[in-house]
């Protein structure tokens, strides 16, 4: 089903509605979100690491640091500074073949990945340093950027950098005149509008809201309270999946404070 | 005690607290590492070795200047020992133990009572999983030289010095600790291992007297120059 799909795309062939009954044309919902599954630590080389797999989504997240910075001059006495670089492979999108390295989308993508991480870091407790997170896209389908920060934000909590909440997110958008969440990139490149959006699970700060296409005032707050309860289930998969790294420990039931 | 595994923003308590692995916003403390809490204590589970005054860690000479050494100490901090306080030189890979006596506002260390360690092994591990090596009143690392005869020193910052007695022994069984910091009844299975391979290893020590001394070693490089 999904292959016939794709190259039905490929072909230049595109569903004609995108929505039809209230069902989406991958039989979701407009509320649902695509399949979601994250493994966390399988870098053994990077101080934290996350591979998210979202719907056709295979989306890799490495971090490492807190280290010395270089070049030396972007160095702040005062905290951390936060290299984030997003980037997609040349065969990970379905249609176009692609460069090799990031170009200005990706550039852009790095950039406001960079904002949200450090609003969540608590980089004034590494002053001199620097933290690099990495953001690889495998295969693409739409959502990347959000669920690359999904991943980073794993990435982050397993290499143990302090941080004020776990970023979690989701993008909404406007298909076939329907609010609906976590598009796919049919309904991305095919409907009205997209709307990443990061919140702070804690206390429900947005650290990144972007917006592609038009949407009325009333369809953003909508989109908003969408993106919200749609990221509060993916909030709950972040933790299933550190639980399932580091559950174990929780079971120990030695005092871990026998210091000499 | 019961535990639980805790991840970043969750409510470590209603009050401000000052603990390890949290930070304090708007009157209340949340969680900001990956930990275990049990009761309202916070185990971090993860972490970077943040040097403290009076710590004795080990470190290795990176760099050598004018004004004195610097020293990989395991941390994203640089941290030095100056010329003045010390007779002896080094060189660049020595490893050495010291105890920190400064630190700055950066956590830049500076660190005396420089002491070359050499012809034994060094091992690095999660500086957080330190107390677990230990263990209750040294209770864990005297285990381990009763079994192995090896003189073996721990640095805060997560490196492991083993020296004589059974170093292939020590040394596995510092590293199971550390791959099973947060498992319980660790303490039986590491003497568990310690039983069986003393008696199939060629060098068998058996059961000694636990070597007394602990902190840094005593003794000093055989040659000094």
């Amino acid at each position: 089903m999904a292959e016939e799909e794709t190259a039905a795309m490929s072909a230049g062939k595109v569903p004609k509605k995108l929505i039809e009954n209230g069902i989406r044309n991958d039989g979701r919902k407009p509320e649902d979100l695509r399949s979601l599954k994250i493994t966390v630590g399988v870098l053994k080389k990077a101080a934290g690491s996350a591979l998210i797999e979202w719907g056709k989504n295979r989306i890799l997240a490495g971090v490492y640091g807190p280290r010395e910075v270089f070049p030396k001059h972007n160095m702040n006495p005062n905290k951390a500074i936060i290299n984030c670089r997003y980037a997609m492979v040349p065969f990970s999108s379905l249609e176009e073949h692609g460069r090799f390295g990031p170009n200005r989308r990706a550039i852009e993508i790095g950039k406001v990945a960079k904002h949200v991480f450090e609003n969540a870091i608590l980089t004034e407790q590494f002053p001199k340093t620097m933290i690099d997170i990495n953001i690889e896209v495998l295969q693409s389908d739409g959502g990347t950027r959000v669920a690359g920060i999904v991943a980073a934000s794993l990435a982050l909590a397993d290499a143990g950098i302090p941080m004020r909440d776990i970023p979690c997110g989701v993008s909404v958008g406007k298909v076939d005149g329907v609010l609906v969440a976590d598009l796919d990139k049919t309904e991305d490149n095919l409907g009205q509008s997209d709307m990443p959006v990061i919140f702070s699970p804690r206390n429900g700060d947005i650290l990144l809201f972007q917006m592609d296409g038009m949407l009325t005032k009333k369809q953003v707050m909508d989109g908003i309270e969408l993106a919200r309860v749609a990221s509060a289930k993916v909030h709950e998969l972040q933790i299933e999946a550190l639980a399932t790294k580091y559950g174990a420990a929780a079971a120990g039931e030695d005092d871990l404070q026998e210091t000499a | 005690m019961e535990k639980q595994l805790v991840l970043p923003g969750a409510l470590a308590a209603t009050t401000p607290r000052r603990m390890d692995g949290c930070y304090i916003d708007g009157g209340k403390t949340y969680v900001s590492v990956l930990s275990l809490k049990s009761g309202d204590k916070i185990i971090p589970l993860k972490g970077h070795y943040l040097p403290r005054i009076g710590d004795y860690i080990i470190g290795i000479i990176s760099e050598e200047r004018f004004s004195g050494y610097e020293v990989d100490i395991n941390a994203p901090f640089p941290s030095s020992i100056s010329a003045r306080d010390i007779r002896e030189t080094f060189q660049v890979g020595d490893v050495v133990s010291a105890k920190v006596r400064m630190v700055d506002e950066v956590h830049t260390a500076q660190l005396v009572e420089p002491r070359k360690l050499y012809a034994g092994r060094l091992i690095e591990i999660e500086s957080v999983k330190v107390p677990r090596v230990i263990g209750r009143n040294g209770s864990m690392l005297a285990l381990i030289k009763e079994y192995t005869g090896s003189d073996i020193f721990v640095g805060k910052n997560g490196r492991i010095y083993v020296k004589n007695g059974d170093i292939a022994l020590s040394v596995m069984a510092l590293l199971k600790i550390s791959s099973e910091a947060h498992t319980s009844g660790l303490t039986d299975r590491i003497k568990e291992l310690l039983e069986t391979e003393s008696k199939n290893s060629p060098v068998n020590h058996g059961p000694q007297k636990p070597p007394v001394q602990q902190g840094p070693q005593q003794e000093q490089p055989a040659e000094t120059y």
